[in-house]
């Protein structure tokens, strides 16, 4: 009984890690119809600027957090203007911005690594004195219910930016229809801006809460990145509330996988999971 | 026609390129106000391509494009702002989104909510079957009312000039009539100047009343409907015989 709410927990905060990371992967997907692998390194970003507001320069957490944020959108929608947009431009295919988006995560990756040092470490202040709750003989510290409620938090407020506003239906005409939604009048370049910042922001903060709840490497931003493809490869590439369902499907599915077995097939297991639906439903869930 | 000419949109000496193969040579094409005219041609001759350059979709090699005889450049997003609206070629529907979602999008350059909804309740108005429709997928709509919807969502910001290209490719006689049948209303009730792109030769010489008639990239004549329809430089076209 004990180890099965353990492993809901594991398995529920995995999931928000992992959701945040796809919603933002699968709002650029949508808009732009390419796998920006870039997404990833992000979460590095986030972390390390965290890390060093906080470490190196002892700012107050909650401020150095608002920043990292910032910085980690900042990025993206810098990554957008000077890459991937004269990319675009020109016409460049899907496979070219990939490859370009890769070769912007392993040079990020680089410089983190050469501005820091490639220890694990972590965001927490002391982690001794972190505050945890048992609840039904499972044990969940206050990081993770930051977690899970912060992640509650931006799935509602996504869902409400593209239901309820202006920019939220341009996403949507850009989404279904770049070139028609130019000829609406919708400045298309630039909706794509925002969402680039919008979904790197959250991969930033992605970041930060792994950081705070276990640590943050510079090669973070890789296992994280894989996470983030195949729930969203799981749930129904594009398509967010997919990208939600795969998260937690993933997320399950890889901390029951080693109930019984060592934790270093964890990885193992949710490539399974990602081989399974390439073969079986390549779709996804959510996408007919 | 009698009214005094007023010239909204006009193509000077346009030329495109895609890579190194020539679209568009030397076009020149004018639309005055509250006229109908048709662009026909044979396949691949330019005809969408004139209409995309309008619109910055076409990669313009030389030439100029004038708005109330003022020189623009075409941006995609900026030629809505303007008044101009443009239906490409496809029923390009956002298939994604409910009927009443692409009327929304339509006028997504309307910024005050409750204009944007009285323009679509008039459209409503005008086409009664997309009221009928307005939760439904536009994805799951009929070819012919897709292509109704394709012509309302242009229709939301209440253009100057409206591009249509190929109404009725797809569609049964019947159905295409409708919507020529369409056109012509707005045209006449609300001085839309149009410019309508189609293969069926005709329907558009009906309803327009000047036509330009392009051969590979090159417009090979230009006159009233009327007259072209008489003339045999189509029927010379269309069997090849114009080189
Ligand atoms: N995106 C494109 N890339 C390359 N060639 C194109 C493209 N669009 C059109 N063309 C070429 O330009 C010419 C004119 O095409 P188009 O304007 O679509 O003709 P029409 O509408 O009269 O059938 C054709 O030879 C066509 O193959
Ligand atoms: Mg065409």
């Amino acid at each position: 009984m004990e180890i099965f709410s353990q492993l809901i927990f594991n398995s529920i905060i995995a999931g928000a890690v992992y959701a945040l990371i796809a919603l933002g992967f699968n709002l650029i997907y949508g808009a732009t119809k390419f796998l920006n692998l870039a997404h990833g390194v992000m979460t590095a970003i986030g972390g390390y600027t965290v890390f060093y507001f906080t470490k190196t320069l002892d700012w107050n957490i909650y401020l150095a957090v608002i920043i990292g944020i910032l910085f980690a959108g900042l990025i993206g929608f810098s990554l957008d203007k000077f890459v991937y947009f004269p990319l675009r431009k020109r016409k460049a295919s899907n496979m070219v911005l990939l490859v370009a988006s890769f070769g912007a995560f392993t040079a990020i990756q680089a410089i983190i690594a050469i501005l820091f040092n490639s220890r694990f470490q972590t965001l927490s202040q002391n982690t001794s004195a972190q505050k945890s709750f048992e609840i039904f003989g499972g044990v969940i510290t206050q990081t993770q219910l930051i977690i899970l409620a912060s992640a509650a938090l931006i799935m509602t407020g996504l869902v409400l930016l593209l239901h309820k506003t202006r920019f939220g239906k341009a996403i949507k005409a850009i989404s279904d229809d770049e070139e028609v939604a130019k000829i609406v009048g919708i400045n298309t370049n630039k909706i794509i801006g925002y969402v680039f910042f919008i979904g790197s922001a959250i991969a930033g903060f992605a970041g930060i809460l792994v950081g705070f709840d276990t640590g943050i490497e510079p090669t973070m931003g890789l296992d994280l990145l894989f996470k983030g493809v195949i729930a969203s490869i799981v749930g129904g590439i594009g398509n967010l509330y997919g990208g939600v369902l795969g998260a937690f499907l993933l997320g399950f599915v890889e901390n029951f996988g080693i109930w019984k077995i060592s934790g270093d097939w964890k990885d193992a297991i949710a490539f399974a999971l990602l081989i399974v639906f390439l073969i079986f439903r390549p779709r996804g869930i959510m996408n007919k | 026609m009698i009214m005094k000419k007023e010239i909204l949109l006009q193509l000077q000496n346009i030329s495109v390129y895609y890579g190194g193969v020539k679209a568009l040579d030397s076009v020149d094409i004018s639309l005055d106000k509250g006229e109908i005219v048709a662009l026909v041609g044979p396949n691949g001759a330019g005809k969408s391509t004139i209409l995309k350059a309008i619109f910055g979709l076409a990669p313009i090699h030389s030439g100029k494009v004038l708005w109330h005889e003022k020189e623009i450049e075409p941006i995609p997003h900026e030629a809505a702002q303007r008044g101009i609206a443009f239906i490409p070629q496809g029923r390009r529907v956002f298939s994604h989104l409910t009927v009443e979602e692409n009327l929304e999008i339509g006028g997504f350059i309307l910024k005050d909510k409750h204009k944007l909804n009285r323009r679509i309740e008039e459209i409503m108005e005008t086409f009664p079957i997309l009221r009928q429709k307005k939760k439904a997928k536009s994805g799951t709509l009929s070819g012919g009312q897709q292509q109704m919807l394709a012509l309302a969502r242009g229709l939301m910001t209440d253009p100057k000039v409206l591009l249509f290209d190929e109404p009725s490719l797809g569609l049964a006689p019947k159905i295409a009539k409708e919507v020529f049948a369409k056109i012509k209303e707005i045209n006449e009730k609300h001085k839309t100047a149009i410019m309508v792109v189609e293969h069926n030769i005709k329907f558009s010489l009906k309803i327009t009343h000047r036509a330009y008639v392009l051969n590979k990239g090159e417009i090979v004549a230009k006159d009233t409907s009327q007259k072209l329809l008489k003339s045999d430089v189509l029927e010379k076209i269309f069997m090849g015989k114009l080189v």
